[in-house]
C-alpha cells in the first residue's frame, strides 16, 4: 500500500440509500430521481440490467472482474451475454488486475444533480484497464487532486462502500512499482 | 443511376417558432406553429400533408397529437423516432425515403422542445431517456451530456494537442456569424478573452462551450423533387442521406474494443457512404452545418467528414477557414451555441436557406452543396447526415 496520498480531493460520505438495492431495467430508476420529494436527494444508483447484475454483485464483494470468452479468450466489459468476436455465449468471470491508465477525465463544476451539488468540483476518470485492449471503466479520482492527472497515469481500483448494498469502484494514483 | 434515394426528394419549405428561454406554450403548440410556417413557406397547407415525422426523448408532442391538432385527419406515413440529436437527420432521411418509395408525397418533419423551461438535458440530473448504459457512470456523478462530451474532448486534447483556444475559436467564430441571424438568441460578439473567462461547467468545457438550452421548434416540408419544382420556393434536393454508428460512449468500448478510441466519431464510418451516394466529396461542400451541442463536436466532425486531417480540427477551426468567405463556412447561423438548440433540425433548415440563396447577411456566396449533420454518434450509438444541393 502506498503512503497517504497528498492533497486528498474533498469528498463527502455517500448517504445511505433508503431502500435495499433492487436491480432495475437499464436507466429506468435514474430517470425518476428528479421527482423525489424527500428532503435529501438520493444518489443515482446503478440501474443494473440482466447482463450486469452479477457484475455489480461482484463489486459488492470488492471484486473487479471482466468477462472472458471461453470460446476465443476475448476479454470484454461491460457485461454482455454474447462474445462479439466468436458469438459464443460461454464465458467466465476473470478477476481484473485492478490497475489501469487514465484515458480521460473531467472536473465537474456545475451541480447537474442535487445529490452531487455539495461535492463540486469533483473529478471522474475514464480508465483503460491494464487487463487488455478496449476495456474501460469510470470512477471518481480518489486520494489526489486533478492536478496530478496526465494521459496514461497509472491508477489502481479502490472500492468505496457507499451504503447498504452499494459498492462503487474509484481510482487512485497507483503506488510506484518496485 | 445510383441510389434510388439520390435527389428523389427535396425540401420545399422551412419554418420556425421564435427561439427563447420560456415559450410559455406546449410543445404541441410549438410544433403546429413551426409546421404551419414551413407549409406557408412552401406555398402549401395542412391539406397537402400525407406524412409527418419527428424524434423525441420523452420530451415532446408526437405526430399522433400534432397532426390532429392541425386538422389533419389522416396523417398518412408517420415516424415517431426515439432519440436525440443523433437521429435528427435520420428523421429527414427517412422522410426522403418514404417519398422516394412512393408511400408519401409531402411530409412535414418537426422537432419541438421546451429544452429550457420544461425538459433540461442533464440540467436537473435527468439523464437522457434510454441511456441504457449510464449505470456505469451515473453513480459517480457523471450524468449530463456536458460531462460525457468533456471526457471525449479531453481525450482529443491529450491525443492531438487540441487546445482550449481551439475550442474557443469555434465559440467565438460562431457568435460572429450569429450577428447576421435575426433568429439567433445570442448575437453580441464575444472575444477569446470572454471565452477563456467564462466559468467552468465540466472541464475542459466552459459555459461558452455549451449550446443554448432553448425553447422552440423548427419544421421542414419535404416533397418529391419533381413536385418541389412547381412550388413557391427554389427547391433544395436531398442528394444523399446516410446513417451510421452502433456504439455509445456511455457504455465504454463495445465488447471487443469497438469504439474504444473516442477521438474518432461515428461520422468517420458514415461519411464515405454519404459522399458515395451523392457522387461528391468534401472538396465539393460549400457550406457545412455541423452538430454543435459543444464546441468540440465541430472539431471532430471537421476531421471525420474529411475537411482536414485527423487531429487537425482545432488548428483548422482556428485558422479562420470556418468564416463566411473562408474555405469552409461552418454553422453560418451561429449553431446551437448562438442561434439556439433545436436538436439538429435547425442545422438542416439553415443549410436549405443557404442553398436557396436567402440567408441574408450570412449568405455564403454561390453555395450549391451543403452538408448538414446530426450529433456525431457518441450518445445512443448512431449518427446521421444529409448532403443537400441547390436544384437549379
Ligand atoms: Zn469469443
Amino acid at each position: 500500500m502506498p503512503g497517504a496520498p497528498p492533497a486528498a480531493e474533498p469528498r463527502r460520505p455517500r448517504p445511505a440509500p433508503r431502500t435495499p438495492p433492487v436491480p432495475q431495467a437499464g436507466g429506468a430508476d435514474l430517470r425518476q430521481k428528479g421527482e423525489e420529494t424527500m428532503t435529501e436527494p438520493e444518489r443515482p444508483r446503478p440501474g443494473a440490467d440482466r447482463d450486469s447484475a452479477a457484475w455489480w454483485e461482484l463489486v459488492r464483494g470488492h471484486r473487479l472482474a471482466v468477462q472472458r470468452c471461453t470460446g476465443c479468450a476475448l476479454l470484454r466489459f461491460p457485461a454482455r451475454e454474447y462474445c462479439p468476436a466468436c458469438r459464443s455465449r460461454s464465458w467466465e468471470w476473470q478477476d481484473s488486475a485492478g490497475t489501469g491508465r487514465v484515458a480521460s477525465w473531467t472536473v465537474t463544476h456545475q451541480p447537474f444533480h442535487p445529490a452531487f451539488a455539495a461535492e463540486v468540483p469533483y473529478t471522474v476518470l475514464r480508465v483503460a484497464l491494464d487487463d487488455g485492449p478496449g476495456l474501460h471503466c469510470w470512477g471518481r479520482l480518489a486520494g489526489a487532486g486533478p492536478e496530478v492527472l496526465a494521459a496514461g497515469l497509472p491508477v489502481e481500483a479502490v472500492f468505496t462502500d457507499a451504503g447498504p448494498g452499494l459498492t462503487l469502484v474509484d481510482w487512485r494514483p497507483a503506488a510506484p512499482r518496485r | 443511376m445510383g441510389a434510388p434515394l439520390r435527389d428523389a426528394a427535396a425540401v420545399a419549405g422551412v419554418g420556425y417558432t421564435p427561439f427563447g428561454k420560456d415559450s410559455g406554450v406546449s410543445t404541441t403548440t410549438l410544433a403546429c406553429e413551426a409546421i404551419l410556417a414551413a407549409l406557408d413557406d412552401a406555398g402549401l397547407g395542412p391539406e397537402d400533408v400525407d406524412g409527418i415525422a419527428t424524434h423525441r426523448v420523452g420530451d415532446s408532442s408526437p405526430p399522433w397529437v400534432v397532426a390532429p391538432a392541425l386538422g389533419i385527419e389522416d396523417q398518412g406515413w408517420y415516424l415517431d423516432q426515439f432519440g436525440g440529436g443523433s437521429v435528427s437527420h435520420a428523421v429527414l432521411g427517412q422522410a426522403a425515403m418514404a417519398i422516394a418509395a412512393g408511400v408519401a408525397e409531402t411530409v412535414v418533419c418537426y422537432r419541438a422542445i421546451n429544452a429550457r423551461s420544461e425538459f433540461r438535458m442533464g440540467g436537473q440530473g435527468r439523464p437522457p431517456a434510454g441511456a441504457f448504459d449510464l449505470q456505469y457512470q451515473a453513480p459517480y456523478g457523471l450524468l449530463a451530456p456536458a460531462q460525457h462530451y468533456a471526457l471525449l474532448a479531453r481525450a482529443h486534447m491529450l491525443a492531438y494537442g487540441t487546445a482550449h483556444e481551439h475550442l474557443g475559436a469555434v465559440a467565438v467564430g460562431q457568435r460572429e456569424k450569429a450577428a447576421g441571424n435575426p433568429r439567433a438568441l445570442k448575437r453580441a460578439p464575444i472575444t477569446m478573452e470572454d471565452y477563456l473567462a467564462s466559468r467552468w461547467i465540466a472541464e475542459p468545457f466552459r459555459l461558452l462551450d455549451c449550446c443554448l438550452e432553448t425553447d422552440g421548434a423548427c419544421a421542414l416540408v419535404l416533397t418529391s423533387a419533381e413536385r418541389a419544382r412547381d412550388l413557391r420556393r427554389p427547391p433544395v434536393n436531398i442528394t444523399a442521406a446516410a446513417w451510421g454508428g452502433g456504439h455509445s460512449s456511455y457504455s465504454g468500448a463495445g465488447a471487443g474494443g469497438i469504439g474504444a478510441d473516442t477521438t474518432t466519431s461515428a461520422a468517420a464510418r458514415l461519411a464515405p457512404r454519404l459522399y458515395a451516394m451523392a457522387g461528391l466529396g468534401p472538396a465539393d461542400v460549400d457550406v457545412a452545418e455541423l452538430y454543435d451541442c459543444f464546441t468540440w463536436t465541430v472539431l471532430v466532425q471537421l476531421e471525420d467528414y474529411g475537411f482536414c486531417a485527423k487531429g487537425e480540427g482545432g488548428p483548422y477551426a482556428a485558422s479562420g477557414a470556418l468564416r463566411i468567405g473562408g474555405e469552409l463556412p461552418v454553422n453560418t447561423h451561429g449553431g446551437f451555441l448562438s442561434e439556439g438548440y433545436v436538436h439538429g433540425i435547425n442545422h438542416a433548415a439553415e443549410a436549405v436557406q443557404q442553398l436557396r440563396g436567402d440567408a441574408g447577411p450570412r449568405q455564403v456566396p454561390g453555395a450549391e452543396v451543403a452538408l448538414s449533420t446530426a450529433q456525431p454518434g457518441y450518445v445512443l450509438a448512431g449518427t446521421s447526415a444529409l448532403l443537400l444541393t441547390a436544384a437549379r
